[in-house]
């Protein structure tokens, strides 16, 4: 789990100071160990008596007498290296010692001095940071090199290198940046080891040594045995096949018809499982003239005379009549002769504003007059004299009872009219009837007609007509006279299923603007 | 007085009708979209009664729908696929501008699709149904079916509208159902009789188009795209009823005929299946290989004495109808290259009769023009350089004009480099007092079964016997028919005996008295139906004048014509 190469006593420490690093008998052992790591590695490989760093280290009284004395002979020698400058050897050993209880467990916190401890793990912590590891298990190489002196070629090279240094420098120097992002510890990072862990390890190895097992005398396991037994599901997924696949296929679209309508069908309308049902009324059809007009028995290959001279005569109607409407419109818009200017209205413009017209006055002052007159109507209209409000009222009944005695009169007179008031009674019906049958007649005509269905109104397709010199005079000398398509097309719209429109007009957002080329100019 | 003010255009034909703008947007699709979408689903705009009601006082002009039918169109499952396709085609544009060729082709592989089927379910519940449209299908196929693959549309379309056509000449060829053919200026008119409904459909001649550009060319394709799934529904069924195997496959036995040395020049292995079922030539497999097809006797049944009539004229005409079914059974025919040839091999071969055509014009030929059996060779220029005596060559008008007249007619009229007669309109049907051009009175005759007159005579002869005819024509049909015995001489034979005239004096007592009658009845006629009675013998009196003036007419410009043949003679 810990990293392979750790040796002990870096084990042992971590151990001991995740526990209890104030412990003084640790301490002790600490001081131990540091003795142990003065002595250069050359020299401990020579001192075969010194205490090898694997040994069992158990902490026993009697040792830890032996081991503070060891300590402070060899820090008090002069010889000794710490790697922290700034601890004297000399502070290490306490000049003068306290005296305290050690029967109790704070005081044993309180006056247990540790901090050589401490330093000495720093400087291990230290040299692990520094080094990667111990300096003290090094092997020697690493640590020093033999010194023969300059040699002659060193100089030379020393020489050579002042001149292409430069430019190589610049290369080869990290930058400062890089430097300082680096990672300055040598002590790699603990691996993470949860990461490393699987669940039910121990289960899976298991069950894959009884599979491996199991596969070494042929043995299938259940599932793969299921897997296999299987049919091999077959590759009908098929591609959507387009609408218009030349090669589609069609099947009996009215055969009988299935009655599963177990459900509800309103569950199954909703969930899309059966469609909406079409209303009865959309089967109709928009129009009553058949869906291919036979063209006329004139428009044969090879046509009868008079037939031909009737669709002829049909062509020409109708293009008389257009010409009749395009000549009315000219008529319209022709210039008329009334308007053309004479010497006189030439003069009447030339002179208009500067002469004035006496009329205008004149015209003028009637109008005062009528203002007067109309302001004097209201002036006059003064209030009504009793008496005359009671004449007023009895010629009003008088008027009433003169109407109810004439209409009691006639309703007499209507008994002896019976017979003609029957008869006109009927002449009423059958002219309603009439204007019923007209209506229906109009009506039922209508459903032949194309309707207007949008901007444009229906046009005809002109008639397709081929003059009596034009006639092929065999099948294979015929000239096919206007296009089945466009036929077709009107018919669509001639029946009203679909509206008539016109194609959408190209419109030029920018201006275009010509430019005579140069290679053009230099021709011209 | 009291109540809270009505507010205007909440009620009434106002709520009833909704703008295809507003429709629009409350389907949430484009316009060329919702364009589509109602073609499909069969919704028309509509003309209210009151536009200025409906429009909310404005006078604009605007096209409506009606409301409840945009919301039945919100059910529709085809409307979800269109907005799919919409963003289909954003996506795309999106890969393209990126360049991202990979995302491009997955893009397309996963293009959106959908399928009318259900449409067609919904739009024509029962077959019959479908069938009363179906011609508007055909049309539409038979014209786009002759289109160029130059990208006026889909090329798949193209493809589909030419298998569907196939499929259905093929039926027509099966079933022998056609009855009527028109060539036209325009284009061929055929007219067939499916269970029981004409049919008429419009195939454009080929080759012929240049395209209109007031055309709206994506409504066009989306009619044919409701159309070709129509179409192909109604061809699986009718080649069901007729125990055909639908996609259709060539009997055997016709095709080890059909099988030539040079068919891997004309075409693909894939394409020479289609190509040869196209060809028209050889007739189709069944499910279930019957030796022949049996004439299935109509079941009698027992029926009271005034149907009985009925029911032997129906039985006369089916006759009639087996028999002009199989006019050129026994004939063999081969076309000339310059023919149309898939018209005159479909009419032939709806007829029964055999046809084939040089190995190079088309794949599918059966036998050479070598052929020793061949009776009728159709050929359309001026001479032959080789020619066999035991058969006829013909102009090919003279198969239309056989069809429209349901009898074989004299061949000697459309030999090489006659005038031919005029092809007239077999959609036209005259009543009694209709005029009838002369043309069509000889086609009737010959249906009657009597003899035309022989044309061994001199020309002036038959000119002079052709006015005496013309002459007739103007008059009764009857005298004419005694004035061409007369001509014939088959009159002169009869010995007049007292007995015979007997014999004709109760016939014509009994002419006199129903005249007598029915003078008397008229007079017996009450005033106001005196007054209709009067009435229709003036319009059937007109039509005759009218009809009269015609065949004058018609008797002129022949004169002249005959005048000038002679001029030219001379």
């Amino acid at each position: 789990m810990y990293n392979n190469n750790n040796n002990l006593p870096k084990h042992v420490l971590k151990k001991k100071e995740r526990k209890s690093t104030r412990s003084s008998y640790c301490a002790v052992l600490h001081l131990f160990l540091q003795v142990a790591t003065f002595p250069t590695p050359s020299e401990q490989k020579k001192n075969s008596c010194f205490l090898p760093p694997s040994s069992p280290l158990r902490p026993s009284p009697f040792k830890m007498a032996a081991a503070r004395r060891l300590k402070r002979v060899a820090v008090s020698q002069p010889g000794f290296l710490g790697l922290k400058s700034n601890v004297k050897p000399s502070e290490l050993v306490s000049s003068r010692r306290k005296r305290v209880n050690k029967n109790k467990k704070k005081n044993w916190n309180r006056h247990s001095d540790i901090h050589d401890v401490e330093d000495f793990l720093e400087d291990i912590r230290h040299q692990e940071r520094t080094t990667g590891g111990l300096l003290s298990e090094k092997p020697d190489d690493s640590l020093f090199f033999l010194d023969v002196g300059q040699t002659d070629k060193a100089g030379n090279e020393e020489a050579e290198p002042v001149k292409a240094e430069k430019g190589k420098r610049r290369v080869q120097r990290p930058l400062r940046i890089d430097l300082i992002l680096q990672h300055d510890s040598m002590v790699p990072a603990p691996k993470n080891v949860t990461a490393y862990q699987q669940p039910n390890a121990k289960k899976l190895r298991r069950i894959a040594q009884k599979a491996e097992q199991l596969a070494a005398k042929g043995v299938l396991p259940r599932r793969q045995r299921r897997l296999l037994s299987r049919r091999p599901a077959e590759k009908t997924v098929k591609k959507a096949e387009a609408n218009n696949n030349p090669d589609r296929d069609f099947y009996a679209m009215w055969g009988e018809e299935k009655v599963t309508d177990s459900a509800d069908p309103w569950y199954l309308q909703q969930t899309g499982k059966k469609l909406v049902q079409r209303p009865e009324k959309l089967n109709q059809k928009p129009s009553v003239l058949p869906a291919v007009e036979v063209i006329a028995p004139g428009g044969s290959y090879n046509p009868d005379f008079l037939s031909h001279q009737a669709l002829l005569q049909e062509a020409h109607d109708v293009e008389v009549q257009k010409q009749k409407q395009e000549d009315k419109l000219q008529r319209q818009l022709a210039f008329r002769k009334e308007d053309r200017a004479t010497e006189e209205t030439i003069l009447h413009e030339e002179v208009e504003g500067l002469v004035e017209d006496e009329d205008e006055d004149e015209a003028a002052a009637p109008n005062e007059d009528e203002a007067n007159s109309a302001l004097g109507a209201i002036a006059v209209a003064a209030k009504k004299t009793e008496r005359q409000r009671k004449k007023e009222k009895a010629e009003k009944m008088k008027t009433q009872q003169q109407q109810a005695s004439r209409r009691q009169t006639e309703r007499q007179q209507q008994l002896f009219q019976l017979r003609s008031i029957k008869s006109s009674i009927k002449q009423q019906e059958l002219q309603t009837k009439a204007r019923r049958m007209k209506r229906k007649a109009r009506q039922e005509a209508q459903k032949a007609l194309p309707r207007r269905l949008g901007r444009l109104k229906f046009q005809a397709q002109d008639l397709e007509v081929q003059l009596s010199d034009e006639l092929a005079a065999s099948l294979r000398q015929l000239k096919p006279e206007g296009s089945v398509l466009k036929d077709r097309f009107k018919s669509l719209q001639k029946r009203n299923l679909i509206e008539p429109r016109e194609r959408a007009k190209f419109k030029r957002r920018l201006k275009v603007k010509y430019v005579e080329k140069r290679a053009f100019r230099q021709i011209t | 007085m009291g109540g809270t003010q009505k507010k205007k255009f909440e009620r009434g034909s106002a709520t009833n009708y909704i703008t295809r703008n507003r429709a629009r947007k409350k389907l949430q699709l484009s316009l060329p979209d919702f364009r589509r979408l109602c073609i499909l689903k069969g919704i028309y705009p509509h003309e209210p009664k009151h536009k200025k009601k409906v429009n909310k006082g404005s006078t604009a002009p605007r096209t409506f729908y009606l409301l409840k039918d945009i919301r039945f169109l919100l059910h529709e499952p085809i409307v979800a696929k269109f907005r799919e396709y919409k963003i289909f085609v954003r996506k795309l544009r999106k890969a393209y501008g990126k360049t991202e060729w990979s995302a491009v082709e997955r893009l397309k592989e996963n293009k959106p699709t959908y399928k009318l089927d259900h449409i067609i379910k919904e739009r024509y519940p029962s077959f019959i149904d479908a069938l009363r449209d179906i011609d508007d299908a055909l049309c539409m196929c038979f014209l786009f079916s002759t289109f160029a693959r130059t990208g006026k549309c889909h090329v798949q379309t193209i493809q589909l509208c030419r298998r569907l056509t196939v499929e259905w000449m093929n039926y027509v060829i099966a079933s022998r159902s056609l009855r009527k053919v028109f060539v036209s200026i325009k284009g061929m008119y055929y007219q067939a009789e499916v269970m029981g409904q004409l049919i008429t459909w419009l195939v454009p001649y080929q080759f012929s188009h240049d395209h209109p550009t007031d055309v709206d060319y994506r409504v066009m394709a989306t009619f044919t795209e409701l159309y070709t799934t129509l179409l192909g529904f109604v061809n699986f069924r009718l080649y069901h009823s007729l125990n055909l195997v639908y996609p259709p496959k060539l009997d055997i036995k016709a095709e080890s005929e059909l099988k030539g040395e040079n068919e891997d020049e004309y075409a693909m292995d894939s394409e020479s299946y289609p190509e040869k079922l196209a060809a028209l030539s050889a007739s189709l497999a069944r499910v279930v290989s019957t030796a022949e097809e049996e004439d299935a006797q109509l079941d009698a049944f027992p029926t009271e004495e005034e149907d009985l009539e009925k029911v032997e004229a129906r039985e006369k005409e089916q006759m009639q109808l087996e028999t002009q079914k199989k006019i050129f059974e026994g004939l063999k025919f081969f076309l000339n290259r310059e023919v149309p040839r898939e018209s005159l091999a479909f009419v032939i071969r709806c007829f029964g009769g055999e046809v084939s055509w040089d190995r190079s014009v088309c794949i599918g030929s059966t036998y050479d023009a070598t052929d020793e059996t061949i009776t009728h060779q159709i050929v359309d220029r001026p001479n032959v350089d080789k020619s066999y005596i035991n058969r006829y060559y013909i102009q090919p008008q003279w198969v239309y004009d056989c069809v429209n007249a349901k009898v074989l007619l004299p061949v000697e009229d459309y030999f090489l480099g006659v005038t031919l007669p005029p092809h007239l309109s077999p959609f036209v049907e005259e009543k009694d007092g209709d005029y009838v051009p002369p043309e069509k009175l000889k086609i009737m005759a010959l249906q009657r079964g009597e003899k035309p007159e022989e044309n061994d005579e001199d020309d002036d002869e038959e000119d002079e016997e052709q006015n005496e005819d013309d002459e007739d024509e103007a008059e009764e049909k009857n005298l004419k028919e005694m004035e061409k015995q007369k001509s014939q001489g088959k009159s002169l034979q009869v010995k007049v005996t007292p007995g015979k005239m007997k014999m004709e004096n109760p016939v014509r007592l009994e002419q006199e008295e129903k005249a007598e009658e029915k003078r008397l009845a008229i007079m017996m006629m009450k005033k106001k139906e005196k007054y209709l009675y009067d009435k229709i013998m003036f319009g059937k009196k007109r039509k005759i004048r009218e009809a009269n003036k015609l065949a004058a007419k018609r008797k002129a410009f022949d004169d002249t014509e005959k005048a000038k043949k002679k001029k030219t003679k001379n």
